[in-house]
Order: C-alpha cells, then structure tokens, then sequence
C-alpha cells in the first residue's frame, strides 16, 4: 500500500497504528451520542469522540503525506481486516461501564505512547504529538473521573465495572503490540522505546490506580503478536456503519 | 432561589445539583453569565462546564458555582424601595448641551461608539 518510501523505515506502520486506534475509539464512543446518561455527559462523550476523530484526520493526514495517499481513503476504503488498531477496542460499545473501562484502559495506554514519542525525531510528528498531548490530558482527566465514581459505588455501578474491566482486560495490553519495524523506528529515534518497555510503564501505572480501587488488574494479554491484525465481528459491524456513506456512493465529492 | 436538585432513580444515587457557569471570552473582558449545568459534584461540573462553554475555545475562563451557594437578593423592599427615589439619580444634570458646546469650542468630533 505505500505509494512512496516513508522517511523512516517504518514510519507508516506507526502512524496506521496510532491512527486506527483514535479512529475506532472515536467512532465507537460517537455511539453514545443521544443516549448518554445524561445531558450533560452525552455532549461531553460526544466531544471527546469528536477530539478522537479530530486526532485520526490529523494522523491519517500525516501518514498521506508520507505515503501519498488520500487520507480518506486510507480512513474509509480498507476492508475490516487491513485495520491495525488494538484489539482492545474490538469489544463493541456495551454499556456506560464496558465504555468507561475501555477509555481508561486505552486513554492511559495512549498517554504512555504519547510521552514516548514527546521527543521523537520525525518533526512533522513530534509538532503534532505535542498539540495530541495537551487534549489528552483533558480526556485522562474525564474517563479518571468516571472510573473512580463507578469503582466507588458498592452497588451496581462497581460491579458492571469489574465485569467490564475482566472482559477487556486479556486484551488491555495490544495497544503495545509489538511492531514489525520497531527496531529501526527505535534506532532512528522516531520512538523512544520498545512497546515492551511501553507496556511495563503503563501496567505499573495502571496498578497505582487500581489496586486502591480494588479492580482487577489486567492478566497477560492473550496473542499478544496478534493485537492488531485479528478483528472480529463487533469489529466487522462497526466497520459496515462508518463506512456505509462513503460506500453509498464512493465517487461522491464530500 | 431555592437550591435545584433532583434525586435520580436509584437508593445510590448521586444527586444531581445545578451549578452557573460563567465565562470570559477574551483576556480583559468581564465574566458573563454563561448558563448552567447539572452534575453530581465540582469536579463533574467542570467537565461538564467545560464541554458545554469551552469546547469550541470560545472562553479563555471559566467560574463554575454551585447555585445553592450563590447569594440570591431579589428583595423588593431592598431593591425596589417603595418611595420616590428620583433625587438619588442624575436627572437633573443634563450634561448633552453643555459637552457639545464643549466639543464645538475645542474644534472636536463627536467620538464614534466604541465597537467591541
């Protein structure tokens, strides 16, 4: 699919990686829009999906640039097994608990990635990482805030919470899956560190918040070398959804 | 004005209380009455606040208060005293003629209106 060499050897992996990621995530929260559980936070959730559809165009913009593709087409015109966002997001929107859990496990996984790519050598990247983080924090903030009210609650809240977190936690870590070109990305100086090394920071983060709480920490993740390429129907049906305007009538000029 | 709270179904609950935002748009401005929102608590009211005031960047600052901690004075005995007030106010100083006979002996314009 690369039309032309990306800078860096690897490059493209990355940004598909990370674009794919906000993507889904955005897409799926925008699920929530109109049946929050409350006014209030049915326009927040809707404009933090907003943000995470905002931080994919920008992505997938910068990975056209590096490839030479229209970055809609990159967004809309892939079938649902050319995606390589983590498996972790792969578990259909569920209730306010699963949506919760899935933010926080993603948002703190994404805000490690973030800070290991602060410093990256790729300009073009590192501008738009810097602009990436300071909304984030926003984002960490508000999910920080609603797992702490669902964990706190000793009745039904806390426990479709554990029930969420059990779920998602075997596939909590993919958002580390390993890349194929990490090791020249890390010896250009493009990422940091390993995504092994990314992943142990995030789980020792992910514990300080937790075991406070009493939530279950997430196990091992399972197919680790499968985080981004095994998607299954919940998947499959998200995709039909967000790509069924563009496929209605794909020579249409938006 | 009475503190608006509702309990929402449920023994647990949170109570839902009504909280006023109000927002400067730019650095200098005055704060301006924004609107309200309803959260269970400050730290919600903020998000919430800021979604519903600042998602857009249209303020540079935002004060979120609970409404029940609002003073709320619409006395008409304190405010609207019964008697003739009207020597209390300027009336009686017409200063019109006199700062354009001002204006026409110092050779000077009518400033236009200030627009914002």
């Amino acid at each position: 699919m690369i039309a032309t060499a990306p800078p860096v050897a690897g490059l493209d992996e990355l940004l598909l990686a990370m674009a794919d990621d906000e993507f889904v995530i955005g897409f799926s929260d925008s699920e929530w829009t109109g049946i929050a559980p409350m006014l209030e936070e049915d326009v927040a959730m809707s404009s933090l999906s907003q943000d995470e559809l905002g931080h994919a165009a920008a992505l997938y913009a910068l990975l056209g640039g590096v490839t030479g593709q229209d970055p809609d087409a990159i967004a809309y015109d892939r079938e649902p097994g050319a995606y390589r966002h983590a498996r972790l997001l792969d578990q259909g929107r569920g209730d306010w608990a699963m949506t919760i859990a899935r933010r926080y496990l993603y948002e703190t996984a994404d805000s490690v990635r973030l800070e290991a790519l602060a410093d990256t050598s790729w300009q073009p990247l590192a501008d738009l990482v810097g602009k990436l983080r300071r909304e984030e924090r926003y984002h960490l903030m508000h999910v920080g805030a609603w797992l702490e009210r669902l964990a706190s609650n000793d009745g039904e809240a806390r426990h479709r919470l554990v029930t969420a977190l059990e779920t998602l936690g075997p596939h909590a870590g993919t958002v580390f899956t390993p890349l194929e070109s990490e090791g020249p990305l890390v010896e250009a100086g493009v990422l940091a560190r390993p995504m092994a090394e990314l992943e142990k920071d995030w789980r020792t983060r992910v514990t300080d918040t937790f075991e406070p709480l009493g939530l279950p920490l997430a196990p091992a993740t399972s197919d680790p070398w499968l985080g981004r390429t095994e998607h299954g129907e919940a998947f499959r049906w998200l995709w039909g959804e967000f790509t069924s305007v563009r496929r209605s009538d794909p020579a249409a000029t938006w | 004005m009475s503190r608006a709270s509702v309990r929402q179904a449920g023994s647990d609950a949170p109570t839902l209380e009504a909280w006023e935002v109000f927002r400067q748009e730019k650095d200098g401005d005055p704060m301006r009455h924004g609107g309200s929102v309803m959260a269970p608590d400050v730290e919600l009211a903020m998000h919430y606040a800021r979604e519903m005031f600042g998602r857009r960047q249209e303020s540079v600052r935002l004060w979120v208060v609970r409404r029940g901690d609002i003073l709320d004075l619409e006395d008409p005995d304190l405010l609207q005293p019964p008697l003739d007030r009207s020597f209390k106010k300027p009336g009686g100083y017409v200063m019109r003629e006199k700062l354009a006979a001002a204006r026409e002996a110092a050779g000077q314009e009518k400033p236009k209106a200030r627009s914002r």
